[in-house]
């Protein structure tokens, strides 16, 4: 394979606003990302000759996302295009195509979108995600509820080594005025008071449900120094989707799709989890992290209990795990969320929450950011630089 | 009594496993090339993808590979059921299953715990394959 290592940059990152907003569409966040992500890389609108999207699940009345349209409402005319739905792998994903797509030749801007309505929308994330509602197994939170009971079989952990994440997190939510925990700080007894919702998780266990989108931009990283921000390099990439029905997996307790992801990026990076300055890791539960760093390497089995402190990944840390407050306490944006946070790290355009000085931690050099989708059933993983 | 909990969705490829389970059967399909014995019900085996296959009975005993237990209700029918458990159910004959352990208290439910098949009437035309303690 040819080395893909450092070709390709993202050079520009598009928020909107997000939490709980009513009356939008799918369509309108998706928009509002994607323009703004273009004029926070400086690009001209007609610059932009790529585009990738993220479907939101379709919610009745909602407009139909689909990327012509999106290229349609943003003026744009492209020669590569795509929509992509790997769960909540697609954020990493749609990065490693248009890495490709860049490099190739095959356009020089691609914006890659995300957009939903999730919270206030007709949208139903109650539903089942994998089958079993004969069952009442409804949502996404049952599949990863048995993995992770698996998970504290296999490897001693549970809700006392997930407080430590959803605790740590909350913290670096704490500095982030995007947040929707902003400045409400969680302690042991709220973690343990939160309400059990599927047992082993509480609430505090388990990702926002927002609404809102975030886009951002893939070219060449000759293109990438000739624009306004310090460029973001991707250093290193790996998928891997196990895709496995629930009840048949074993990578409910690892290994998981990190693994062989993480360890092909880590090959193209021509890195070991030594050099990793901040982990930006796809959170839609505590477990998820847990099974995540895990199989990235950072940890063995049965070594999480003693790892995972959030002493540790927490500001002041050193090992800052999900600087923006994740999924879990900033906003869900189904894997857009940890790669965001990971690109406005390495610039130095965090605020209060930077990585350094700032919040008492190593500068950021490399950062590795996951994506997860379905029941543990896919992965992506980034390995990014500045 | 009406039932008004949500039903599997049959189709056309797993409307057999259904129909068995109507007789009180647990049946799966059984790859009649390589003999892996797959389920959710597809028309390829995951392992060699043929399409042969026959519908071989099953003992219905397993043991609990892992379970959940719901504290909320995200359907209004299950508003009287909370507590109530979901398991994933390593059955003898290779396959796992999702269901529910009834008969059980929600605290005295473990892992590798052995289990029996039963089935819940809960239509006139569905049956669902449900588990308790085995005997």
């Amino acid at each position: 394979m040819e080395n893909i290592k450092d070709k390709a940059a993202i050079v520009g990152v598009g928020y909107t606003v997000q939490g709980k907003v009513p009356g939008r569409s799918s369509m309108s966040f998706h928009l509002e990302a994607a323009r703004n992500a273009i004029a926070d890389a400086g690009l001209k609108i007609e610059d932009v000759d790529g585009l990738l999207m993220q479907p939101p699940m379709a919610a009745m009345g909602d407009p139909m996302v689909a990327p012509a349209y999106l290229s349609q409402q943003l003026g744009i005319r492209v020669r590569f295009m795509a929509a992509h739905d790997d769960w909540g792998a697609s954020a990493g994903c749609l990065a490693q195509h248009a890495a490709w797509a860049v490099v190739h030749g095959m356009a020089n801007y691609v914006v890659c979108t995300y957009g939903e309505n999730a919270l206030s929308g007709a949208g139903e994330y109650g539903n089942a995600l994998n089958g079993g509602i004969e069952y009442g197994m409804f949502g996404a939170v049952a599949g990863y509820a048995l993995a992770a009971r698996r998970g504290m079989h296999e490897f001693g952990t549970g809700p006392e080594t997930w407080k430590e994440i959803a605790i740590a997190q909350r913290r670096w939510a704490n500095l982030n005025p995007n947040a929707r925990y902003y400045q409400q700080p969680m302690t042991v007894e709220d973690y343990y008071n939160s309400r059990m919702i599927v047992d082993p998780f509480r609430r505090a266990d388990i990702c926002l449900v927002s609404d809102g989108g975030r886009a951002f931009i893939v070219t060449t990283a000759e293109r990438a120094r000739d624009l306004r921000h310090r460029s973001v390099f991707i250093m290193g990439m790996g998928q891997d989707h196990p895709s496995t029905n629930v009840p048949q997996a074993t990578h409910l307790a690892g290994p998981s799709g990190a693994v062989v992801s993480g360890a092909t990026a880590f090959k193209i990076a021509g890195i070991t989890t030594d050099d990793i300055d901040a982990c930006e890791i796809y959170d839609c539960f505590t477990y998820t992290v847990e099974l995540t760093l895990m199989g990235y390497g950072f940890f063995g089995p049965g070594e999480g209990k003693d790892f995972l402190k959030a002493e540790r990944l927490a500001p002041g840390g050193d090992f800052p795990v999900n600087t923006s407050g994740g999924q879990l306490s900033e906003a869900y944006f189904q894997g857009f969320t940890p790669l965001a946070e990971a690109i406005m790290q390495l610039r130095g355009d965090a605020g209060e929450r930077q990585l350094g000085p700032v919040t008492n931690t190593r500068e950021p050099e490399i950062i590795i950011v996951s994506g997860n989708g379905g029941v543990l059933q896919t992965h992506s993983t980034l390995i990014l630089r500045r | 009594m009406v039932y008004e909990k949500p039903l599997p969705v049959i189709n056309e490829d797993n409307a057999p496993y259904w129909e068995y389970c109507r007789s009180h059967e647990l049946r799966m399909q059984k790859c009649t090339d390589c003999g892996y014995v797959r389920f959710p019900v597809s028309i390829v085996c995951p392992k060699c993808n043929s399409m042969a296959a026959e519908w071989t009975p099953l003992s219905g005993k397993g043991r609990v590979y892992s379970y959940v237990v719901y504290h909320m209700a995200y359907h209004p029918s299950y508003k009287g059921d909370i507590p109530y458990i979901v398991a994933i159910i390593q059955l003898d004959e290779g396959p796992r299953m999702e269901s529910n352990i009834t008969d059980c208290k929600t605290e005295d439910v473990r892992i590798d715990m052995p289990v029996e098949v039963y089935f819940d009437d809960v239509t006139e035309d569905i049956s669902l394959p449900k588990f308790r303690p085995a005997a």
